[in-house]
Order: C-alpha cells, then sequence, then structure tokens
C-alpha cells in the first residue's frame, strides 16, 4: 500500500466511499439478493482503472469492508470484510494478468463473475467450519450466490465505459486495452 | 409519545445491524471487551454438537442480546436472513435425508449458523463507530487509519453530491432515479449520467485533500 502516492491512495479509499453510499441507498428501496454485488465489483474494477497497481482493488475492499463494519452495515457483522476483501483479491489478480482489464468488457464480465461467486467461499469456509457436507454446502452456497454473480457481471461491464471515458478525457492513465 | 420521542429513546432502528444508543451494561462495555466476547461466543457455536449445548448457548445468546435492551423488534431485523438461511439448509436436509434423518441435522447446522452470527450483531448494535475506530486505531497503520477516517468523513458529503449530480442531470432530462434503477434498459444512461461526473469530482477532492494533508506535514519524516 505505501507505493500508492496520498492521492491515489484517497482516490482508491473514495471507491470505497461509494461503495458504502450505494450500499446504503439501495437497501432502502431494492430487497433483491445479491443486488449489492453490482456496485461492489463495479467500484473494485473502477478502482484498479483509476489507479492501475497492484493492491488497488484490495485497498478499495478492505476500506470498504471496514466503513461497513463501522457503519453497521451488511449482514454477518464483522465477516463482512471478507466479502469485500475476495473480490477485490480476485480483481487485483486478475490486473496481473491483463494490464488493460478495466477497459475490457470481456476480461470485466469474467472478473466480475469470478468477484462475485468468491461470496460461494464465505459461505463454504463458515459451513465446513460447522461441518456439514461437501454436496449441501455447494448446493446452498449455489443457492445463495446465484443472483450476486449476476449482479457482479452486470456491474462489472458497467466499468468499462466509464474507465475509457475517463482515459479519454486524459483524467486517469491510459491502459491498454 | 411522538415519532422524534421514540426515535430517540430508542435510537436508529431502522436498519438491521446498525448502532441503537442506549445505556446498558453491554452498551457501557468497552469494544475490545465486547470483541473477545463474541468471537468466544461464535467459537462456541462451532463447537457445540449436543443439543442441550445449542439450547444453552441459544439462551445465552439472547440473554446477551436482550440485556443491551434492544428489544425484540431489533431482534427480529437482525436474524430474519440467518432464519431463511436455516429454512433452506432445513430443505436440503429434509430433501437429502428425508424427515427423520435430516430433521437434527439440518436444525442443528442452522442453529450454529445464527449463533456464529449473533454476538456480532450485539457488537454492532451496542457500538459507536468512534469506540470502534479508537479500538481500530491502536492496530491498524497509520496511513490506513488515515484513510478510514477520511473515506469516512467523505461518506455524507460525496452521498451530498451524488443527490446534486443525480438532481441537475434530471433537469436535463436523464432518466435518472429509483423509478428508472428498476429498468435494466436505464442502467447504462444512469451509470454515464451518474458516475463520469461523480468520478471527476472524487478524483478533484482527491487532489486537493492529498496537498492539504502533505501540506500539513502528513508523512513527512520525523527529524530527531
Amino acid at each position: 500500500m505505501k507505493k500508492f502516492t496520498l492521492q491515489e491512495a484517497l482516490c482508491l479509499a473514495f471507491c470505497a466511499c461509494f461503495i458504502v453510499i450505494t450500499r446504503a441507498v439501495f437497501r432502502l428501496h431494492l430487497n433483491i439478493p445479491g443486488h449489492a454485488m453490482f456496485f461492489t465489483m463495479f467500484f473494485l474494477i473502477l478502482g484498479r482503472g483509476c489507479v492501475p497497481r497492484l493492491g488497488a482493488a484490495t485497498l478499495v475492499g478492505l476500506l470498504a469492508g471496514l466503513l461497513c463494519t463501522l457503519l453497521g452495515m451488511g449482514k454477518g457483522g464483522p465477516l463482512i470484510l471478507l466479502k469485500f476483501l475476495l473480490p477485490a483479491l480476485i480483481v487485483d489478480l486478475a490486473g496481473l494478468f491483463h494490464n488493460g482489464l478495466a477497459g475490457s468488457y470481456v476480461a470485466c464480465a469474467i472478473v466480475g463473475a469470478l468477484g462475485a461467486a468468491s461470496r460461494f467461499l464465505t459461505i463454504i469456509v463458515v459451513e465446513w467450519i460447522i461441518g456439514m457436507e461437501w454436496d449441501l454446502i455447494l448446493q446452498h452456497a449455489v443457492i445463495s450466490s446465484a443472483c450476486g454473480v449476476v449482479f457482479g457481471v452486470l456491474g462489472s461491464l458497467m466499468a468499462p465505459p466509464i474507465v475509457r471515458k475517463l482515459t479519454a478525457h486524459g483524467l486517469i492513465a491510459s491502459h491498454p486495452a | 409519545m411522538k415519532k422524534w420521542e421514540r426515535a430517540e429513546k430508542g435510537g436508529f432502528q431502522g436498519n438491521a445491524f446498525q448502532y441503537c444508543a442506549g445505556n446498558s451494561p453491554i452498551h457501557r462495555l468497552g469494544a475490545g471487551w465486547k470483541i473477545i466476547l463474541a468471537v468466544a461466543f461464535s467459537a462456541s457455536a462451532i463447537a457445540a454438537r449436543e443439543p442441550w449445548m445449542l439450547v444453552g448457548l441459544l439462551a445465552i445468546n439472547l440473554a446477551y442480546y436482550l440485556s443491551a435492551h434492544l428489544g425484540v423488534m431489533n431482534l427480529w431485523r437482525d436474524i430474519r436472513f440467518f432464519l431463511i438461511q436455516m429454512a433452506i439448509i432445513l430443505v436440503l436436509y429434509l430433501i437429502k435425508y428425508g424427515f427423520a434423518e435430516g430433521l437434527w441435522p439440518g436444525l442443528r447446522t442452522g442453529c450454529q449458523i445464527l449463533l456464529l452470527f449473533l454476538p456480532g450483531t450485539v457488537l454492532l448494535r451496542t457500538t459507536q463507530g468512534t469506540q470502534m475506530m479508537r479500538s481500530l486505531k491502536r492496530i491498524m497503520p497509520e496511513r490506513l487509519s488515515f484513510l478510514l477516517f477520511t473515506s469516512l468523513r467523505f461518506v455524507p458529503f460525496f452521498a451530498r453530491e451524488t443527490r446534486e449530480i443525480a438532481m441537475a442531470q434530471r433537469l436535463r432530462g436523464a432518466p435518472v432515479g429509483i423509478r428508472y434503477a428498476w429498468n435494466p434498459v436505464y442502467w447504462r444512461d444512469q451509470f454515464q449520467c451518474l458516475m463520469i461526473p461523480l468520478m471527476v469530482r472524487a478524483l478533484k477532492t482527491a487532489r486537493s485533500a492529498a496537498l492539504s494533508a502533505e501540506a500539513r506535514g502528513f508523512e513527512e519524516p520525523r527529524r530527531p
């Protein structure tokens, strides 16, 4: 994290801020399971697009998780950190392999699906600790996360046009597509 | 009793897991102690396998929750999601093992998941953000805590900015608003209208906030 300039780090902090705001706004109006993944994936990829460095999405995820914990948002109490950190790690990991991730629709859709599916992992970890059987854990994870994956893909597909426009206006560094 | 008086007395009770003002012994307990208690109760939920253990633990958790004077309505708001999860798990067990063999393991697992998360909700319900921040400050690196508190400080600012941008775009005839949020056809337009000005604002604010912090000597190497 130290390698980010203060300006870059603050920009990422604001992306985390936006995740919290959209979460707060939409929990009051929409009651669709998994819809929070839409904005989570969007801002994680946008954060990575604005600051194309390793760890950018992770910092957004960490800060969003901490903010949500402090503001008492989301199901699962302090374990909400995992819900942001895992997709963020996936975005950063994908960024390692594809430098222009945030500007590419295909890459964003794949990362969005994988990132949203990482919610599987949180469910799997909790239920495995409790001692549930594998096939039941997997069935439950699929039922609970299917909507999240759809929203995650849709949210991540919204990022490339924004990143491209910001790049075109010279507001953020250009990315190879 | 008037609405505002009720709100004053009970704190903000609209959403699940949100802080509720109060003066109960749990509210007065330090954040560190509450974290230790939450971890201990959650660990006990993982270890509990026998019915008497689960019933005992459920009673302890309920007593812990209600001794914070949070009330039954807040309890319902906090656990309703877990009750749905419990029902899904129970149905999966019943499908796989049948009624006789699947009922107990299904109920046990659902109960364990509820008991794993319930102590965390008491922590969130009874601990103010500032109190938690003080505890976090002791263990977090200086830069991360600066970023966290700055972003926390900017939450209302950006919420206001978003509203203003949305209003300006609506005046220009853009399909922005909750009415349009339901229809995926408008999502792309909404994003273009809201996110680009918002990100421009965020980039500008980040630049000025960074300059301001650096001018105040933030992260300057200390002289011996």
